[in-house]
């Protein structure tokens, strides 16, 4: 079996239909991850419990209640970021914009989390032994 | 139908049959990914006796595919069964409506889009229920479903002409 003998063998719609499943396939591929939302939420928890389940293409500002007063979370361009916060050090407010991961204010007992759904999901605890 | 097609259907079941079992033995870097060899013979049959013989190899190799696995009526028979009958229906529609336009490989490269495709709806309809899983998924599922059925287009090729020619050599 050489190349030419399988060359023959096919019609010219058969190639056609070979190169445009191709290019089609691997487009979407591509570009596919660009056209769907990244499905990513803003997860606020205080004192362990969650308060906000927000999504992350929406901006918007939020007041959480801590446990020394209100730290103000700021959502904007898919990034999250504590603008405001009645603790001392301010490392919160210093750590700045973030796209993943997550800001925590031990002070103010209030944790964002930025992760899909199924991170948080798969994040609970199995077990705890003591 | 005649006896002589009856033994046919019976024997290329058969061979559907083992290399559609052959195929599950083999490891697979994806699960989910199947090489469709049992689509080889499919494609031979339709192409040499017809649409209703291929539909009915489809159907015997699913059905008794699924009993010796033990999947039958679950949820894998039923993405097997409508994959099955929707690649070989459009092959048998395709090549009954423009006979000379697409040879084996044309027919082949159709049949695993719309085997893909309706597996990916199936999927969609029972399990998955998430729409962007299932956009995110397709474009490989279709890109790889072309490599394999590309390769078993050629395949199907080289397996009718050496039928050709072996009934040629008997009516000689």
């Amino acid at each position: 079996m050489n190349l030419k003998g399988l060359l023959n063998s096919t019609t010219i719609a058969d190639r056609i239909l070979l190169f445009i499943l191709i290019l089609l396939s691997l487009s979407g591929i591509i570009f596919i991850k660009e056209v769907l939302p990244k499905g990513h939420i803003v997860w606020i928890e205080v004192n362990g419990h969650p308060v906000y389940l927000l999504p992350i293409e929406k901006d918007r500002i939020v007041s959480v209640n801590g446990s020394e007063g209100n730290t103000i979370v700021e959502i904007k361009n898919h990034k999250v970021r504590i603008t405001e916060s009645p603790c001392d050090n301010k490392l919160c407010i210093q750590q700045g914009w973030i796209e993943k991961g997550s800001i925590v204010c031990l002070p103010n007992r209030v944790v964002v989390i930025v992760g899909t759904p199924e991170d948080e999901l798969n994040k609970r605890v199995d077990a705890i032994t003591g | 139908m005649q006896s002589q097609d009856k033994y046919r259907i019976a024997l290329l079941s058969a061979y559907a049959l083992a290399l559609h079992g052959f195929e599950s033995l083999l490891p697979t870097p994806i699960p989910w990914l199947r090489l469709g060899l049992a689509n080889i013979i499919t494609l031979t049959t339709l192409i040499l006796y017809g649409i209703r013989a291929a539909l009915m190899v489809t159907l015997i190799r699913v059905v008794l595919a699924s009993l010796f696995t033990g999947t039958f009526l679950g949820p894998a028979f039923i993405l097997s069964l409508g994959g099955g009958v929707i690649s070989t229906l459009s092959m048998g529609i395709v090549s009954s409506l423009m006979p000379r336009l697409f040879g084996p490989v044309g027919l082949s490269l159709i049949g695993a889009l719309f085997h893909n495709s309706a597996q990916l709806f199936l999927a969609y309809v029972i399990f998955i229920q998430r729409i962007e899983a299932i956009l995110f998924i397709s474009p490989v599922i279709i890109f790889l479903g072309t490599l394999t059925g590309s390769v078993n287009g050629i395949v199907s090729d080289m397996l009718i002409k050496n039928l050709k020619k072996a009934d040629e050599k008997i009516q000689n």
